[in-house]
């Protein structure tokens, strides 16, 4: 399959996962079609669609939890920064992206202590 | 320093902040580097209390996960 | 108007406990699974990227998805890492040794 037609095709199958979650494919255009290159490429390369912002590890308990879309593993820390990490996806009431800020795993989990999430 | 992914557009941007501003910094592409790099990097990921997350910037003795403009020059001033 | 019909699927003895088997039902790709005394028929599409959940690991009422992991309750079809997604699970009954499906009319 060339990589155009598999692109379109994790889109379909990516949305149909996202949408019941609350998430949506950002808006930025331009990200989304380089992040989806991104993840054919990973997928042509290593058999999955992986986050094209996470490190694979080897340890394949790990590396499933960063399958796109992932997620549902990590969705208190997504929901906290209304995207997830890579910003394929962002919250269904954003419209700029750019209002957004990755927060890393040790700043949510220090938000978490301090109860503002 | 800075460890970076090449398929992340993040890690561009972060990347591209360094070098508009003439600020020099290594880099290295996690998932270009060989096994005990990347096993090294995990370890460093690990000991800051982060996933396997990119980009992670080393500004002297702090770390920020995380394309964010505000906080690399907040931590170059100082 | 969706009309509902009870379509035939396989002979109760063509099934051993335990096992999966994957089927073509009025144009539905459907996993049917025994499991002790008890019959489950679900969609054999994974919600994630549709792989076909017949092949997975079953564990107690869990079936695990070959390709990535994602792990779906036979019983209600629901994905346990996020409740909103689930496979479509069907009713079944069993007469006379065969088991027979509940479909939808409406064939998406
Ligand atoms: S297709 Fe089932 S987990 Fe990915």
């Amino acid at each position: 399959m060339d990589a155009e037609k598999r692109k379109q095709k994790l889109r379909e199958m990516f949305q149909r996962v996202v949408d019941p979650l609350g998430y949506k494919f950002s808006p930025d255009e331009e990200i989304v079609d380089f992040l989806l290159e991104q993840e054919v490429m990973l997928e042509k390369e290593h058999g999955h669609p992986f986050c094209p912002c996470q490190g694979l590890t080897g340890d394949r308990e790990l590396d499933m939890k960063i399958v796109c879309p992932c997620i549902p593993f990590h969705r208190a820390h997504f929901d906290a920064m209304k995207r997830c990490w890579c910003g394929l996806y962002v919250h269904k009431d954003v419209e700029d992206p750019y209002s957004l800020v990755q927060i890393s795993r040790s700043e949510f989990e220090q938000m978490q202590k301090e109860g503002k999430v | 320093m800075m460890y970076t992914l090449s398929t992340c557009p993040w890690c561009k941007k972060s990347k591209n902040f360094f070098t508009e501003r003439n600020i020099p910094f290594e880099f290295i592409d996690y998932d270009k580097a060989s096994k005990e790099e990347q096993q090294k990097i995990r370890e460093v990921c690990s000991a800051h209390g982060e996933s396997i997350a990119f980009p992670f910037v080393i500004i002297g003795d702090d770390v920020v996960v995380g394309y964010n403009p505000q906080k690399y020059m907040k931590l170059l001033e100082s | 108007m969706s009309e509902v019909t009870w379509v035939y699927a396989l002979k109760e003895t063509e099934l051993a406990d335990g096992e999966k088997k994957a089927l073509l039902i009025s144009g539905q790709k459907i996993a049917l699974i025994k499991k002790g005394n008890e019959l489950f028929a679900i969609s054999n599409k994974c919600v994630h990227m549709e792989c076909p959940l017949s092949k997975g690991e079953l564990e107690n009422y869990v079936i695990k998805c070959p390709c990535h992991d994602w792990r779906f309750d036979i019983r209600s079809g629901e994905f346990l890492d996020a409740k909103e997604l689930k496979v479509p699970v069907y009713e079944l009954k069993v007469s006379d040794g065969n088991i027979y499906l509940k479909m939808e009319g409406e064939n998406k």
